[in-house]
């Protein structure tokens, strides 16, 4: 007991001081916490316990006044050891009977201070985090009982932090999330996280957002009474971006897979119509080649278009070297675009005609003209446009050379185009040469309508 | 057993937009001995032909009409029985859970294939 009490007596320094600050009385908790010794305190003033910026101040003289006046003042703040060494002093000085002086009693509480400093920092560190970075934050229980709503949940969701209390927060919740928002705190108690990926209202927009919301206990240890801590972040754009690539690689994929099919029929289809391995070769090389002259016109998505313009001149090109001469051939018609679906058949009945054209029309005898045109008129029905495309051969004398095979060229103008894109055609092997069109319709200019 | 012997005389009908790989099928099916019924691009034709048809005996759908999906294509032939394939661009996980199961071809479609899993699908020829 006695070594207890003597213990907590060292524990305190306790000081008697004169009127004038004269030390009259140092104990030995005085001795060990300040490590001045009595005899050399004796009858000097205590203001060197002070430290030189406190007692320029008259930080000392102040203390003694309050004492003086209030009989008692506290004592919180920094002290300087003989060593020159700092500690947080936390104590009392206390007015003796008038005329007698002060006692002054003092303890070391460094370690407390610097906690609960640290505490200040941290929560201050976590204040302005919190309401500073562009996540939502908020704070819940383990049941999703929401206890504090960041300044960011309000501006974002234009919920007030007293609405978003409890389960008011689910309000702000894209209802065909909201039971999966509540089941992934069930989970949460489980594996000690909250993890989710649903939308929330930005008032701002009038719109739900996606965000991933996390959230974890602030005590692992004890997850069931711990405050949770979590955050939600805005993923939208992300998860626009993934959704397009996704829809992206499937159209590619399909793509793919359509090519490969065409390109199987084409081959198919040229065995069945030819009788030697070199013809066949022939034929089915140049429909290749015109296949793949369309696939670099095809736009990234199938929501774009491909210029008639370009699938026109690019096939002309491939075949007709040099570039167009008035009186041989003309190309006329304005800027449209046609659905990549469109593109790749109809490039394969022009390569038919060029071919044609090219082995035995207008663009091999000399007195041959080739005019291609085309225009672009609204449909009655406002449903999109009309092209209407003319190919017309002329100077060529007919019917001395009858093509050998024009089987596929006119199975692909007469049957695969009016099946496949709805188109109207008419194709004539006139006394003139051979004369075709084709009315193709299109959608209107692609808006951004869905 | 060939196939012809299970194909020929059955009424097929045929849904694919791309005109190319339609035909190429068609004349397949046809020189098994098949009757391939008008073949149709689109949703709606197919509905069409469906309900005005007395007889179809199996079908051959695409999945992807013009970005137009055949599934209602589908419904209508479930309901009355009719035993059909997908053929399809897309991996399985694009079909939607209630198709997924049933037989399918990936395309670019192999013939021989195509042609077994339709003889099996309308059974031996009736007697």
């Amino acid at each position: 007991m006695q070594a207890l009490a003597l213990e907590a007596v060292l524990d305190f320094a306790i000081i008697s001081l004169n009127p004038d600050a004269t030390v009259t009385n140092w104990n030995a908790g005085a001795e060990r916490l300040l490590g001045y010794g009595r005899k050399e305190m004796l009858n000097r003033s205590a203001d060197v316990i002070f430290t030189p910026e406190d007692r320029a101040a008259g930080v000392p003289e102040r203390e003694r006044a309050l004492a003086l006046s209030q009989a008692r003042a506290e004592d919180e703040r920094w002290h300087m050891r003989k060593d020159g060494s700092r500690f947080w002093g936390s104590g009392l000085m206390m007015r003796l009977p008038p005329g007698t002086g002060f006692l002054k009693i003092m303890r070391d509480q460094t370690e407390r201070h610097l906690a609960q400093k640290r505490i200040e920092v941290s929560e201050a560190c976590f204040r302005t985090l919190a309401t500073n970075i562009p996540q939502v934050v908020f704070a819940s229980r383990v049941d999703g009982v929401r206890s504090w709503a960041g300044p960011q949940w309000i501006i974002f969701t234009g919920c007030s932090e007293r609405d978003s209390l409890a389960y008011g927060w689910l309000d702000a919740i894209d209802p065909e999330d909201r039971e999966a928002t509540r089941l992934a705190w069930v989970r949460a108690r489980e594996v000690g996280e909250y993890y989710i990926e649903h939308r929330v209202w930005k008032q701002a927009t009038s719109q739900y957002r996606w965000h991933q919301t996390r959230a974890t206990p602030l005590d692992p240890a004890d997850p069931d009474q711990s405050e949770w801590v979590g955050t939600s972040t805005d993923i939208h754009e992300l998860r626009t971006l993934q959704e397009n690539q996704q829809i992206l690689l499937a159209e590619l994929q399909h793509r793919t897979r359509n090519l490969l099919a065409m390109v199987q029929s084409i081959a198919r289809r040229g065995a069945r119509d030819t009788d030697s391995f070199s013809e066949f070769l022939d034929d089915f090389e140049g429909r290749m080649r015109a296949l793949s002259r369309v696939q670099s016109l095809l736009p990234i998505s199938d929501a774009g278009a491909v210029p008639i313009d370009k699938l026109v001149r690019q096939e002309l090109a491939a075949h007709v070297s040099g570039a167009e001469e008035p009186g041989r051939l003309t190309v006329t018609g304005i800027e449209a675009g046609i659905s990549a679906a469109s593109a790749q058949i109809l490039a394969l009945a022009l390569h038919e005609l060029v071919t044609n054209a090219v082995k035995y029309g207008a663009l091999r005898q000399e007195r041959g003209h080739l005019h291609i045109a085309w225009t672009v008129t609204p449909r009655p029905d406002r449903s999109g446009s009309m092209l209407s495309l003319t190919w017309r051969e002329t100077g060529v004398p007919m019917p001395q050379a009858t093509p050998r095979r024009r089987g596929y060229g006119t199975e692909l103008l007469t049957r695969a185009l009016p099946y496949q894109l709805g188109a109207n055609t008419q194709l004539e092997f006139t006394a003139n040469g051979v004369s075709c069109s084709i009315d193709l319709p299109i959608a209107n200019s692609r808006s951004q309508a869905t | 057993m060939t196939h012809a012997d299970s194909l020929a005389g059955r009424r097929i009908l045929i849904v694919e937009d791309d005109y190319l790989i339609m035909s190429d099928l068609a004349l397949e099916l046809e020189s098994q001995g098949a009757v391939v019924l008008e073949p149709c691009p689109s949703v709606r034709q197919a509905l069409a032909t469906i309900t005005a048809e007395s007889r179809i005996d199996a079908a051959v759908l695409d999945v992807n009409l013009a970005g137009e999906q055949v599934f209602p294509v589908a419904a209508a032939l479930l309901e009355r029985a009719i035993p059909f394939l997908f053929t399809t661009g897309y991996d399985a996980e694009a079909l939607p859970a209630d198709y997924a199961k049933l037989p399918r071809c990936r395309k670019p479609v192999d013939a021989a294939t195509l042609l077994k899993t339709l003889s099996a699908m309308v059974g031996p020829r009736p007697a």
